[in-house]
């Protein structure tokens, strides 16, 4: 019972986090956290630095667009969560890699935070195109216009590819994976014309956007086509 | 993986499948219920002008002296057979003379060269009608009667690209649409194009390179979808290009299909949404098993020959035409 009620609260947290990312994206002001988020008790703090750890670098994201200075509580939670969540030696790529965007993110707005070397993103390079459209959905955080990465530079090189997965996630119904796809091709040169991107992403917003999650991605895909700035 | 090693596999889902639609060929035989106005067509005609096309089109890709051309020659035999080596078309026509069915069928026959000079010369005379011409269809049975009316030496004054473009297929579509529908009606207007396989080059460029960027998301969330027949279809278009279908989705494709296929090497139509388990009814099994069959020659065929040995085919070259064999 424990656990499914820390795993509701932790979704919700997510959720909430989520929409409010998405809502500066799409209308400006400043990310903040739930009032207290971080003072309250422990439990709670937990819960907002672990959904904070879920969106990773797409907390910061509007700023990241806007360049403009987020607020304190937030950068501080931001910090809090890349010093308390640092990758273990056998983890994930993504998982590594998601790390990594948060770390470059927190020293893009404070210059504490060590830029590191890019991680390894050979196996992106061999995955095939179901595998890396959903790995490249699990790293959307990554796709930021004018931010380099070997994840940005694998995505660049199979457009097309990302292209199918987006189709194959849409087929499949699952909006969050479609949404992080599309964002993704929002950058990309190459795809195909007949893709219809745009519309493609209004049709996941219809189905999908009542998920935060997914919303966030749509927002992010359309600041990103606004700012018009390739990867 | 090796693509002969993929050929092998591919050849036994073929080998199997044939051997299936051998022992149920009686159930493909016409009845009385194939002679009557209100007739079950989808389960008389439609299965037989089906079993024909799915031969003809599989000897064209199989070596003469491979024993499946051998078993697709007898089995196309035995439909010509069924046909009264095409009198009743005759007879069917005089039911139902407006009616397309019989020439989309006679015309299996007629483009493997089995021909039936009598009810030719009456199918013309009733296609020089306005009538006929203005029958309503979708575009893409459209575009299947005007490849039947060529296929059967009537020549009507309507390019097969006007119907083309009021296809799903033909307006290029967002292929995030694609749904089972869609899939069907864009399978068909390749085999109507290609005049089921054999004219890869009749694919306009924009729909070829369509197809190719679009097939393997199609193709791979069938699979998921556990709908055989429509997979078996799409593999079938996947060779009716002018480019060679991707290894690695035939690969792919013909695992999950073998695991589906049923010790009877029935192909159902689609897996079992209860733990029933299968359906293996003819109805439910004949045509995917058909498609899997024809799929499966085109297949082994890409893989083992290559493009450009089929290029120096003369039966490729000059359209085909001839008694298979």
């Amino acid at each position: 019972m424990e656990q499914s009620g820390t795993s509701a609260l932790l979704q919700g947290a997510v959720q909430d986090l989520s929409s409010d990312v998405a809502s500066v994206l799409r209308d400006g002001g400043h990310v903040r956290l739930p009032d207290g988020a971080l003072d309250g008790p422990e439990a709670g703090h937990a819960i907002t630095v672990a959904a904070v750890r879920v969106l990773g670098a797409d907390l910061l994201l509007p700023h990241v667009l806007s360049r403009t200075a987020p607020l304190p509580d937030t950068l501080d939670a931001f910090q809090r969560t890349v010093e308390t969540f640092p990758p273990r030696s056998d983890a994930a790529p993504t998982v590594v890699w998601s790390h990594w965007a948060m770390g470059r993110t927190l020293h893009r707005f404070d210059g504490t935070g060590t830029a590191t070397a890019e991680p390894d993103a050979d196996w992106l390079g061999t995955a095939t195109w179901q595998l890396l459209t959903h790995q490249l959905a699990v790293l959307a955080p990554l796709a930021v216009p004018g931010e380099d990465s070997a994840v940005a530079r694998a995505a660049r090189g199979r457009p097309v590819d990302v292209a199918r997965g987006f189709v194959r996630a849409v087929r499949r119904r699952d909006w969050l994976q479609a949404a992080g796809a599309g964002r993704w091709l929002t950058l990309l040169d190459g795809v195909p014309q007949t893709l219809g991107l745009e519309s493609g992403l209004d049709f996941v917003e219809l189905m999908g956007g009542g998920d935060p999650r997914v919303a966030l991605q749509l927002e992010a895909a359309r600041a990103m086509r606004w700012a018009g700035a390739p990867v | 993986m090796t693509s002969a090693v993929d050929a092998g596999w591919i050849r036994d889902v073929e080998v199997a499948a044939l051997a299936w639609i051998s022992a149920h060929r009686g159930d493909f035989a016409l009845d009385e219920d194939a002679f009557t106005v209100e007739g079950a067509v989808d389960l008389t005609w439609k299965p037989l002008g089906e079993l024909a096309q799915t031969c003809v089109s599989v000897g064209r890709r199989t070596p003469p002296a491979d024993p499946l051309h051998a078993c697709v020659r007898d089995l196309l035999a035995f439909a010509w057979q069924q046909t009264g080596q095409g009198e009743l078309f005759l007879r069917l026509q005089r039911l139902e003379p407006f009616a397309t069915y019989p020439l989309e069928v006679y015309s299996v026959f007629a483009g493997a060269g089995f021909r039936h000079a009598g009810y030719e010369a009456a199918a013309a005379t009733v296609a020089r009608t306005r009538g006929w011409r203005l029958t309503e269809q979708e575009p893409t049975r459209r575009l299947g009667l005007l490849n039947a009316e060529r296929r059967s030496g009537i020549h009507r004054p309507e390019p097969a690209a006007q119907a083309l473009g009021r296809t799903w297929l033909g307006g290029l579509p967002e292929p995030w649409a694609f749904e089972r529908t869609a899939g069907y009606a864009l399978t068909h207007v390749v085999f109507h194009l290609t005049d089921w396989g054999r004219t890869a080059e009749d694919v306009p460029d924009d729909l070829a390179a369509y197809l190719s960027q679009w097939l393997p998301p199609w193709l791979d969330t069938c699979l998921d979808a556990g709908m055989w027949d429509l997979c078996c279809e799409l593999l079938i278009v996947a060779a009716s290009l002018p480019r060679p279908p991707d290894t690695a989705m035939l690969h792919d494709a013909w695992t999950r299909l073998a695991h589906a296929q049923l010790d009877s090497g029935a192909i159902p139509l689609n897996a079992p949404d209860t733990a029933d388990g299968p359906d293996e009814g003819f109805v439910h099994c004949y045509h995917s098993t058909l498609m899997a069959a024809f799929a499966a020659a085109l297949s082994v065929d890409h893989l083992t020959r290559g493009p450009e040995a089929r290029a120096q085919d003369p039966q490729n070259r000059y359209g085909g035409q001839g008694v298979p064999g």
